[in-house]
């Protein structure tokens, strides 16, 4: 991919590929990638779009948005909200999404313990009073591990067609680099993080005086934070409201992950049942001999109910029209193993879901399986 | 052709519907400003046909019915329906805005930031489609003018002209209101799916079948009689906790290696998809075996990337098997739209919904789903309860409604409906009634003679060897029960044959002859290649009437008698006998009923049923179908049907019908104005060319048996289904509409569903309560079931014609055959 600036000579429109927003949400996102940050939030959110691409990162627990325009936020909040797969096969991890209403000139102890805070295309909105409360309450308050700081670059202004001052009508001001790497240092020194300095949107050849479009601060605390006590010295009160919770399904949650066990055990038990008749009935060298064909990518299904069945001396069998299938079997399986753990979780989570023989050792079903 | 992933969107979709490129072409753009009128706003985007029919008024072309389109008889009952009044606060107006931007703003979503720099001046309570801006208030000018700034620091001239001032009965103002109300169901975290909107957080586990059954509702607000109403009603979806990957694995190790890549086909195709990184619903339309997901596409930047990367990338999916084929989902074409490529789909990110034709015909399973989604009607009731409580306890919700100035019911509409009294069911002489609580005369029925009786005096009963033992006792039963409802019957010619097609395609070349009256076939099981070719020589090839029977269904000694008793009155139809009758006053009438069916998996053919009555009693009837080929239009083909028709009852009754009747089943949301603007002056010009002087009475009735609408009956303090013969034309019908509602079947579990029926035209001059009853008569006139049904018998008829040709057949079948049920 790309990022170099198009330049259309002849309407003398600068044109990013990708567009410049999208460049910046992509850096935000390769950084989440290289730090795996658990609890990320947005400052100056808009409309979520960035939330939105941070909700894919698997190694983001908890995300949180914040904007002065509850309006902007809530328009599109909702496609932050869990999507049908993510109840269907509910993930290893778990994801609280939240956003807030309010202003990052006060200080709310729902921002506390956040490793990744990035303000992206926010500072130029703040007025006067506020920018000077930001530091404060973003480094100083929320002190998360790493800041990210985007804002226009006013040096490259002059090659923005039909922008006069600002660019955009709500900016209180646009700054050179200068301007920005003196404020960052600054704010850097006083609540002792490392800063760097880089941006996205290239100037087009020959005018790379002007630097990025967007620059962009990185900010690194630099000692980590000792303990909990910290932040629970900083009693606040809360301030913001809260205009949006999702908790997405995870396996953490017992529900989800009973759910999930009952179904994978009885999936797996009717497999072993189907081959266990198929052998009963037709020779079993026929039957593992096919599978053995199967195409080498398997990885779903590679574990073969035929020869795992065999090479344990835990075998299913048939007693009257009853089929027992032992639950050491069944644990035996990849799938159920990693999602139970431990032989008694598994034990513990299906009590009462599944048919189990009386001494609870086997699962059960009957064998008539053609009568209707 | 290259096939591209969906388009990146986190916005809900439609089936197989896929978002517009960046840079919307003139045309398409101009249609935006038409977004409203087609709901367009609801699903921002994406626009959808008008599936409640608005704007189509047919009442007032209707003379007789102009002061009143109820009927009379029968006993009242107390109904509530499940139905919500929406209320608004007197003098309530929606005011609507033109937005127009200088210079033009092409992207929806531009326009919206654009406009919404200003919302001190728009307010926060507001509805925008990109070009249409609904507001609870009036702006102080009727045009105002404001400027904003774009990113670029492009300066726009907004602007904001009132177009409108809607009266709350106004149809712009229902679509709003649909609008808003799914607003409302998105605000309650219901998830939405297809046109209707779920709960996750409560799912019920079906593990046994690794499905899922998530419960939700259906919802619309219509104008309806008397008042503005939601209509609510439960719906369930049921998914699949397993991905078309896992689908196909099983697959694998259930079929034959030959027959695997056929198998997933037959399996998958036609089914509806659900994809995992975004809530998008797509219809499988082919498999390509010669793809897979390290193939690569053309992306709008135009470069090139593949699957797996651009999952990764764009979703952080990580694909695991890179072996597996894709999907292929051709987006529906619409008018208007521009025509999309196919959309490539991994069948790892897939999940299946739905459920499959083998899950349907899975007798335990559907068993097990029926526990939860077949409601009994108090617990329907309760469950319908619960969204008006989710709505009056969200305050979100109610701060919305309260913006907009509206507010809903908390109960259940109740009203009066009526039980019309049951049919006398008449049979050569004998008379009886029935219990109306099952509406059903079997038991009545034994050992009473039929209206006609069609001897079998020669006919052939062909099994395979592992049969014979089946075939000889069905041959025994139907000795025993053939006297007693007067059908002479002598012993078969019994042949046996190997369990092959073409077996059983000589046995019927070598044995059949002029005078066999019909063919009964013993097959071993459900093995529909058999049955086609079967039914496909005897209804085109050689015109006689056939009974394929399935082994097993004779098998079972505690059933065999009712069985046999059960075919002897189906044979008896296949050849031309007759049953039982009801009283029917009105004369010199013929009836017609007409179904589709539409073949969605293979040739994309669609296929007409119809079905015309020839005797005053309505027990003989004239069928032929309709094969629609490619291109053609359904209509043309019923107009040469009714032609015929028309013919044949002159043949029966030496004088054409003075009325006509149709009763038209198979029309899809969103086509009645196809057929009042059609059809219907097609019937007309048919009617008009048979003679000068020949002006009969037409009447065409428009026949649901899809509707929301439910009706619980009040017993008590307790709520029951309304008992069979339950007519309603009041409170829930449409004032625009001549249309009313009849319970006419009993059943057993969960709630019963009234069909509607809307006359569209209709120069009869009899009195709705004459069209209810006779409609309610001819419920009681399928052959295939001693007891009511939903719909009229010609319908019936019509459908299972239409099912047995587009499934079978694929042509239409010889004529010859066309005065009898041989289709039953």
């Amino acid at each position: 991919m790309d990022k170099n600036v198009q330049e259309e000579q002849s309407m003398g429109i600068i044109k990013f590929t990708p567009p410049l927003y999208k460049q910046r949400y992509e850096f935000v996102k390769d950084l989440v990638g290289k730090y795996k940050p658990k609890k990320v939030a947005d400052l100056g959110c808009a409309d979520c779009t960035l939330l939105w691409m941070l909700k894919f990162c698997n190694c983001i627990e908890v995300l949180a948005g914040l904007d002065i325009r509850a309006s902007v936020m809530k328009e599109k909040m909702h496609r932050l909200s869990p999507l049908p797969a993510d109840f269907l096969q509910p993930a290893e991890r778990s994801l609280t999404v939240t956003l807030h209403h309010g202003s990052v000139a006060q200080k709310d102890p729902c921002m506390l313990g956040f490793d990744l805070v990035t303000c992206i295309e926010l500072i130029e909105h703040l007025e006067e009073s506020e920018l000077r409360k930001f530091p404060e309450v973003v480094f100083g308050f929320m002190a998360p591990s790493i800041v990210v700081i985007s804002t226009p670059n006013s040096e490259f202004n002059p090659l923005l067609p039909g922008v006069t001052l600002f660019r955009h009508p709500d900016h209180k001001f646009e700054w050179t680099r200068e301007q920005f790497q003196n404020w960052a240092l600054e704010t850097a020194r006083h609540y002792d993080y490392s800063v760097e300095f880089t941006g996205v949107g290239h100037p087009p050849t020959g005018m790379e005086n002007v630097g990025f479009c967007s620059q962009i601060g990185v900010f690194v605390r630099k000692h980590p934070q000792t303990s909990e006590f910290l932040q629970s010295e900083k009693p606040t009160e809360a301030v913001y409201k809260m205009v949006f919770k999702a908790v997405y399904p995870s396996l953490k949650d017992e529900k989800y992950l009973q759910n999930a066990v009952v179904s994978e055990v009885i999936f797996t038990a009717r497999i072993i049942k189907q081959s266990l008749l198929y052998r009963l009935m037709s020779g079993h060298e026929e039957y593992n001999e096919r599978k053995s064909k199967f195409p080498p990518s398997v990885n779903c299904l590679s574990e073969d109910p035929g020869k795992l069945v065999v090479e344990k001396s835990m075998e299913p069998f048939v007693n009257g029209n009853m089929v027992y299938i032992p639950l050491t079997t069944i644990f035996s399986f990849p799938k159920v193993n990693r999602l139970c753990g431990t032989f008694e979780k598994l034990c513990k989570l299906i009590a009462g879901k599944v048919a189990l023989s009386s001494d609870g050792s086997a699962v059960i079903f009957s064998t008539g399986h053609k009568e209707n | 052709q290259s096939c591209v992933p969906p388009s990146v969107s986190e916005e809900p979709g439609g089936r197989g519907r896929q978002k517009g490129p960046q840079r919307l072409p003139q045309h398409q753009r101009l249609q935006l400003s038409l977004g409203f009128q087609e709901l367009s706003v609801a699903d921002r985007g994406r626009r959808c046909r008008d599936f409640h029919d608005l704007g189509v008024n047919t009442r007032q072309t209707i003379e007789h019915v102009q002061e009143s389109k109820t009927g009379s008889s029968g006993s009242l009952i107390k109904l509530t329906a499940n139905y919500f009044r929406l209320t608004s606060r007197p003098q309530w107006t929606l005011y609507q805005y033109h937005v127009g931007y200088s210079p033009e703003m092409e992207a929806r979503r531009l326009r919206s930031a654009l406009l919404f720099q200003h919302e001190k001046l728009i307010g926060k309570t507001h509805a925008f489609d990109g070009a249409i801006l609904f507001l609870p208030k009036k702006l102080a000018n009727k045009v105002t003018e404001v400027l904003s700034r774009t990113r670029n620091g492009e300066d726009v001239k907004i602007t904001i002209t009132l177009t409108n001032e809607l009266p709350p009965s106004s149809p712009t103002c229902l679509q709003f209101y649909n609008i808003i109300f799914r607003r409302l169901l998105k605000m309650l975290n219901l998830q939405q799916i297809g046109r209707n909107y779920y709960n996750p957080n409560d799912p019920i586990n079906v593990p046994n079948h690794r499905l899922m059954v998530w419960p939700g509702f259906t919802s619309s607000i219509l104008q309806y009689e008397e008042s503005i109403m939601l209509c609510a009603d439960v719906s369930h979806k049921v998914l699949r906790s397993e991905t078309v990957l896992d689908f196909i694995y099983s697959l694998y190790y259930q079929v034959e290696e030959k027959r695997f890549k056929d198998t997933c086909a037959k399996e998958l195709i036609g089914l509806i998809v659900l994809t995992k990184y975004n809530n998008r619903t797509y219809r499988v339309d082919d498999i390509d075996w010669d793809a897979n997901p390290r193939c690569t596409f053309r992306k709008a930047d135009g470069s090139e990337i593949s699957y797996v990367d651009y999952y990764k990338k764009q979703y952080n999916q990580e694909i695991t098997d890179l072996n597996q084929p894709v999907l292929i989902s051709q987006p529906r074409r619409r008018s208007g739209s521009i025509l999309q490529g196919p959309v490539a789909l991994i069948p790892e990110l897939c999940f299946l919904t739905g459920l499959t034709e083998k899950m349907r015909n899975d007798f335990n399973m559907m068993k097990d789903l029926a526990v939860h989604t077949r409601l009994p009607p108090e617990q329907r009731q309760r469950e319908i309860g619960r969204l008006i409580d989710y709505i009056q306890k969200d305050d979100n919700v109610q701060k919305e409604l309260r913006d907009w100035g509206l507010r809903f019911d908390s109960k259940l509409l109740s009203f009066s409906g009526r039980v019309v009294q049951g049919e006398k069911i008449l049979q050569s002489g004998n008379v009886f009634d029935y219990n109306p609580q099952f509406a059903d005369w079997s038991k009545e029925m034994r050992g009473v003679p039929l209206i006609c009786s069609k001897p079998l005096d020669n006919w052939l009963l062909i099994y395979t060897r592992r049969n014979y033992d089946s075939a000889n006792t069905l041959l025994q039963n139907l000795f025993k029960v053939t006297p007693s409802i007067g059908i002479r019957m002598n012993k078969a010619t019994m042949i046996e044959v190997d369990d092959r097609t073409e077996a059983y395609l000589r046995a019927l070349q070598q044995n059949i002859t002029p005078e066999t009256n019909i063919v009964f076939c013993v097959l071993s099981s459900s093995q529909k290649d058999k049955y086609d070719a079967i039914k496909k020589y005897l209804c085109t090839d050689c015109p006689i009437p056939s009974q394929c029977v399935m082994a097993r269904t004779l098998s079972k000694p505690q059933t065999a008698v009712a069985v046999a008793t059960k075919i002897a009155l189906q044979m008896n139809c296949k050849m031309g006998g007759e049953l039982w009758t009801v009283e029917i006053p009105l004369k010199q009438v013929m009836i017609v009923g007409i179904d589709c069916y539409h073949d969605t998996l293979s040739g994309k053919q669609s296929i007409a049923g119809f079905v015309a009555s020839l005797n005053q009693t309505m027990t003989r009837w004239f069928s032929r179908c309709v094969v629609q080929g490619r291109g053609q239009e359904l209509v043309d083909g019923l107009k040469a049907c009714l032609q015929t028709a028309l013919r044949e009852w002159f043949k029966w009754n030496t004088y054409l019908p003075s009325r006509v009747i149709v009763y038209r089943d198979g029309v899809g949301d969103g086509q009645l104005s196809t057929l009042v603007n059609y059809e219907v002056p097609q019937f007309l010009d048919c009617l008009k060319s048979v003679g000068k002087d020949y002006n009969p009475r037409l009447t065409v009735i428009v026949v649901k048996k899809r509707v929301n609408t439910r009706f619980f009956a009040q017993w008590g303090s307790a709520l029951r289904n309304p008992p069979p013969g339950t007519v309603v034309d009041v409170e829930v019908t449409r004032p625009e509409w001549y249309d009313f509602f009849i319970v006419s079947q009993a059943v057993r579990n969960g709630c019963v569903s009234p069909t509607h029926y809307n006359v569209i035209y209709d120069t009869s001059k009899l009195k709705p309560d004459h069209i209810q009853r006779l409609t309610y008569k001819l419920c009681h006139m399928y052959y295939n079931w001693s007891g009511v049904i939903r719909v009229p018998a010609p319908c019936q008829y019509a459908h299972k014609l239409a099912f047995l040709v587009g499934q079978s057949i694929h042509r239409e079948p010889n004529l010859l055959l066309s005065d009898r049920l041989y289709y039953l």
